[in-house]
């Protein structure tokens, strides 16, 4: 293969990888672009702007979405280690681990339908905690199994010479096990966030419409066949993940090279 | 002073430790020399309070080890694995100890500046423990054991990594500290040269029975020891 030639495919790759996210840019700065035209006949930022005013339903969706995706991935990253942690010293640690598989197996769907009565006894459909907790359902089990890799007889080992050295469970934690796990509890960060990030069937199953996030937002525009609005609202869906994916690449592949 | 007294542990129907009762001095170094499954490493575990045993009690200055918090016993546990943290340089894991004990930054400075000295370890301060030899690790790993002064230093075959040369260098250098820290030391090894190297005072572990020597005379003299073989090798090379 020629260098010509390997330049020219990597140009095409890349151009085929990027041409998705310049249309949605295209498309959400667009009002009206109808077959055959090849470029929309009016170009306007005031789709971005209403949204950065914080006019429009996709300002209170970004927010609502934002605040459960980080909400899940915190608790889940925490708990999860904390869990993981429990689960790898316990004697019954393959059946708490095949426990953690359980929503896996039985899809998260159908097993939020099977506890939904919960969630309206409690009081918990159609609400933002609600839709937390249903998608804690997969994302705390997903942290968990995550983790399970890290805890060893050397951590523990390392966690008796802690104690030894005249150091607290503070100390255990904070000066060892999380520095230690850094790299974990970044990626588990991250999944966690897209798990809860992109999420649509919990949600529109729990929020029953009346929790907005961006994905489900994006569904419903399409459903609408309001396609510049669902681009906008793509963006928007899009950029956090790009965010950590720079952030992860930042911090996590540079401390590996 | 350190006092094993009565000591059993049983994992399912298997007696590890068997009535073992003993005690150390400050400042002495104690062998155990046993087989690999004889029941060594359970017996330090239960010194160092990881372990709970069924029977018995160890004290240490009087006072019961199981009863004190771990962050308390002033008991430091040497794994044949030198454990360094790894997101730590040679002097952070060296400062570990003081630096979990709340002490000013001059006296961990000083202190742990003057233990690298120690152990010829300056130009390696800077070093992640994924950029030095097994053996430097080994002497950081002390190191960081030796900084806080404990009352009770428990080493489980720590040297059982390293090559002969470095082996022999560590243990000089271990003989060399262990003199100037005035500590309880306890060295578990199944090298017969190690122990007897190593100790003031020679134990002998079998099957969860711990028999002491009162000198290093008594201990090449027993018929079990696996001296006498060891000397029988080297006579039928000559």
């Amino acid at each position: 293969m020629t260098s010509r030639f390997k330049k020219i495919l990597s140009i095409l790759l890349i151009g085929l990888y990027l041409f998705p996210f310049g249309y949605l840019l295209l498309l959400s700065v667009s009002r009206s672009w109808r077959f055959p035209a090849l470029w929309p006949d009016n170009v306007t930022l005031s789709n971005w702007s209403d949204l950065l005013a914080g006019q429009g339903e996709l300002a209170g969706s970004l927010l609502v979405s934002v605040i459960i995706s980080i909400s899940v991935a915190v608790f889940s990253t925490l708990f999860g280690f904390a869990t993981s942690k429990f689960i790898a010293y316990s004697k019954y640690r393959k059946q708490l681990m095949l426990y953690s598989y359980f929503p896996f197996v039985l899809s998260p769907v159908i097993y939020a339908a099977c506890i939904y009565y919960f969630f309206i006894i409690l009081d918990l459909s159609g609400s933002v905690p609600g839709v937390m907790i249903a998608q804690l359902i997969i994302a705390y089990p997903y942290a968990v199994i995550i983790f399970s890799g890290f805890w060893s007889d050397r951590i523990k080992s390392m966690e008796h010479l802690v104690a030894g050295l005249g150091g607290k469970k503070w100390d255990t934690y904070v000066r060892v096990l999380f520095p230690a796990a850094r790299d974990m509890l970044l990626i588990c960060f991250f999944q966690t966030f897209l798990i809860s990030w992109f999420e649509y069937g919990l949600t529109s199953l729990i929020g029953v419409g009346k929790v907005q996030t961006l994905t489900i937002k994006v569904f419903q525009f399409i459903q609408e066949a309001n396609i510049y609005h669902a681009a906008l609202a793509s963006c928007l869906l899009i950029f956090p993940p790009v965010l950590f994916l720079l952030f992860n690449k930042k911090y996590i592949f540079k401390t590996k090279a | 002073m350190l006092q094993l007294n009565n000591i059993s542990k049983s994992f399912g129907s298997n007696r590890v430790l068997n009535d073992i009762s003993f005690s150390a001095e400050s400042g002495k170094t104690l062998s155990i020399l046993g087989r690999s499954g004889c029941g060594k490493t359970t017996l330090l575990k239960t010194v160092a309070g990881i372990l709970e045993p069924d029977r018995g009690n160890v004290t240490l200055n009087g006072k019961d080890v199981h009863a004190m918090v771990p962050f308390k016993r002033e008991i430091v546990y040497l794994y044949q694995e030198t454990l360094l943290f790894p997101h730590m340089n040679v002097f952070d894991n060296i400062a570990f100890g003081l630096k979990v004990r709340k002490m000013d930054e001059d006296t961990i400075r000083r202190k742990t500046s003057r233990m690298l000295e120690e152990l010829g370890l300056e130009e390696l301060a800077g070093r992640m423990p994924t950029e030095i030899s097994g053996g430097q690790k080994q002497r950081a790993a002390l190191g960081r054991a030796l900084v806080v002064n404990p009352d009770v230093l428990l080493l489980d075959e720590p040297f059982g990594n390293l090559d002969v040369k470095t082996r022999a260098s560590m243990q000089q250098l271990f003989k060399q500290v262990a003199r100037k820290f005035k500590m309880v030391s306890l060295f578990v090894t199944h090298d017969l040269k190690e122990a007897i190297l190593m100790g003031e005072r020679i134990a002998l572990m079998q099957e969860g029975h711990l028999q002491m020597f009162d000198s290093r005379e008594s201990f090449v003299q027993a018929p079990d020891t696996g001296v006498d073989d060891e000397i029988a090798f080297w006579n039928s090379l000559k």
